[in-house]
């Protein structure tokens, strides 16, 4: 027979399988919620992936908001494996819809894709508060859906950050610009704030390429940037994680010093760079609270304190 | 292969890789320089060791998609070693190569002790150590600082790093394992004909056992390179890796249904495919241009190491090619 890794002999694999079925469907349900007075709304959080740091601070902001406000809400936080797995977060949606909760708090995965999924949930009684990447405007009026958005600016943050950036470049100076998924609603902000502050201050923008939201992709473009452009002096970056990869490409081209970086996010990991001056500037968008804002507008509009508006979180610059 | 052949056997893939790098210099009036290749050097080592180990599974008649992960979770336990136990570099490197060994272990002892094929194990595999990646490094970037940065960092006047010696190292090693050691024909063997290599008195499943085990050693030792060169441990390292490693192996020639590779070709592959990411990133290619322009030259580079066979006066080979089939002589089954 030929050998191939798909086909294999032997019975023991079916059994194997077969046992794998209980162990999925088990790691497939969810968190159980704490029990408790059945008055209580129950929220549900829908995230992006928890495996993204960014995420991961936002949904553990929740659980600890929760935790002080036990006898207000009931939380039940989920988030997709992949963060353009936009089918697992409409399948999320529907579940909590089944579930029954009170109100789904939901940072989208995409600005278009989700909406016919929300607009059902609202149709079958559950309120909708859009956190972090916003709905697109044009999708929800022709569904003929209103949804709060609570949440950053990210063109006027990014703008803040390029700004601080030009104050140390000559007029004139060549940068370049390393944007995130180019599908993603807040990456087209963040490149869009770049692009609005270097133009203000001047600057020449000579390459924009994606780094698609990771350290390895933006660390290979921005090395290609270096060498294609011995004359560049920024590479503006629209998160911390291709920051860190185009310090690192700036440090194997010689070049520290010479050509600034900047990031957004604030994450962890890019503190030490600040400090030392390899990173110029990022922006904090407070991801620990963000989620919390959105829980806390849910709760106003479920008890009618509010009326479902948008709302825009703080974005504060850090540098040295 | 004949030794005098070696030429021939090499010729298609040097000649698109100098076609690549004379078109991006013809694109870029600063492609040719020392500043570029070094660049593409110090971006080779990852995926030179990872497509090296992906062709000593393929070659068994294996298949490992846990790789990208697998470096993930050595460059997790790598980060968590030094940041937070203070271990010194080299303790840490020997551990992330431990635990890349020990995964490539358990894939290998899972494929040939339970028979299960090795495309559902190394994918569960793929899984479990993405989940544990994350778990390890609490989804987070980790910043190594300097420690790390000796490998990556270009020795006195070369341009060459540290980590693109050894992944050059490695790369010979495996060739030579390959084309001059027992164990190198064994795994071929195995790989074109199982049941006739059981029937001539040699066991497969521990030469299956050391290929997968090797290639986790060789995640291992990529997931050192990577946070080398990017002073970060990151569980997000080396999503798709697999692919890529796949890739480069196929356009060097590698048969997927396994008997048929040469690590060499594969790094011919590895430099293909760092060349065109580099060159279509410094022309500022847009973004869907550089997915096409990556998936046409990957096509093409495979169907022109055919054509060489086909040249060569073995136009049998190329359809066994084609048609996915790769021993000598059709088998009836």
């Amino acid at each position: 027979m030929k050998n191939s890794p798909f086909v294999s002999g032997g019975r023991r694999p079916c059994w194997l399988v077969l046992g794998l079925v209980p162990l999925l469907l088990l790691s497939a349900c969810k968190r159980d919620e704490s029990g408790g007075a059945p008055a209580r709304p129950r929220v549900a959080l829908i995230m992006k992936s928890l495996a993204n740091e960014f995420f991961l601070t936002m949904a553990d902001g929740a659980r600890k908001h929760q935790a002080t406000h036990a006898a207000d809400y009931e939380l039940i936080v989920n988030g997709i494996k992949n963060e353009t797995d936009l089918a697992e977060q409409v399948g999320l949606v529907e579940q909590m819809v089944a579930q029954q909760v009170n109100i789904i708090v939901i940072a989208p995965a995409d600005s278009k894709a989700l909406v016919p999924v929300l607009k059902r949930a609202q149709a079958a009684g559950v309120r909708v508060v859009n956190i972090d990447n916003k709905l697109d405007a044009d999708a929800l009026k022709e569904a003929g859906l209103i949804v709060p958005f609570v949440g950053p600016d990210n063109r006027a943050g990014a703008r803040r950050v390029g700004e601080a950036l030009a104050k140390q470049l000559p007029a004139g100076a060549k940068v370049a610009i390393i944007e995130g998924l180019t599908t993603a609603f807040n990456g087209q902000q963040r490149r869009a704030g770049f692009e609005d502050a270097m133009k203000a201050a001047g600057m020449n923008i000579v390459s924009v390429q994606s780094g698609q939201w990771e350290i390895d992709k933006a660390n290979n473009v921005a090395a290609a940037m270096l060498s294609e452009h011995p004359d560049l002096q920024a590479l503006l970056c629209g998160n911390d994680s291709m920051a860190l990869g185009a310090v690192a490409a700036v440090q194997a081209a010689g070049r520290t010093g010479k050509v600034l970086v900047c990031g957004y996010d604030g994450i962890g990991a890019i503190r030490p760079m600040v400090a030392d001056g390899r990173v110029t500037a990022t922006a904090d968008q407070h991801a620990d609270q963000l989620a919390v804002f959105g829980i806390e507008a849910a709760l106003k509009i479920l008890k009618g304190e509010a009326p479902p508006a948008d709302q825009t979180t703080v974005v504060d610059l850090v540098t040295k | 292969m004949h030794k005098a052949n070696w030429i021939r056997e090499y010729l298609a893939l040097a000649v698109i890789l100098v076609a690549l790098v004379l078109l991006f210099g013809a694109l870029s009036g600063r492609f040719l320089t020392p500043a570029t290749f070094g660049a593409i050097a110090n971006r080779i080592p990852t995926l030179a060791l990872a497509a090296t180990g992906m062709t000593l599974v393929l070659i068994v008649g294996g298949i490992d998609l846990s790789i990208g992960s697998v470096l993930a979770l050595a460059g997790a336990v790598l980060g968590v070693a030094l940041v937070d136990w203070h271990w010194p570099f080299a303790a840490c490197a020997s551990l992330a190569v431990g635990v890349g060994l020990v995964a490539g272990l358990a894939n290998g002892a899972l494929i040939v002790g339970l028979t299960v094929p090795p495309f559902i194990v190394t994918l569960g595999m793929m899984e479990m150590a993405r989940g544990a990646a994350y778990l390890v490094t609490h989804s987070q970037t980790k910043y190594l600082g300097t420690a790390v940065e000796g490998l990556a960092r270009p020795l006195g006047g070369t341009g060459l790093s540290g980590s693109f010696l050894l992944a050059l190292l490695v790369v010979v090693l495996a060739q030579w394992l390959l084309s001059s050691s027992v164990l190198g024909r064994w795994m071929f063997a195995t790989g074109s004909n199982e049941t006739a290599t059981r029937y001539s008195g040699i066991d497969p499943r521990p030469v299956k056992l050391a290929a997968y085990a090797l290639t986790g050693a060789a995640a291992g030792l990529g997931a050192v390179c990577y946070a080398a060169r990017l002073g970060a441990s990151d569980p997000n390292a080396g999503a798709g890796l697999e692919l890529s490693a796949i890739a480069a192996a196929v356009i060097g020639g590698t048969s997927l249904l396994g008997g048929r590779g040469s690590v060499i070709n594969t790094f011919f592959g590895v430099l293909i495919i760092a060349t065109l990411e580099a060159g279509l990133a410094q022309v500022g290619a847009s973004e869907p241009v550089k997915r096409l322009v990556t998936g046409a030259v990957i096509v093409l580079a495979v169907l022109a190491d055919a054509w060489r066979q086909r040249a060569a006066g073995n136009s049998f080979l190329l359809w066994q090619r084609l048609l996915g089939r790769t021993t000598g002589r059709p088998v009836k089954t």
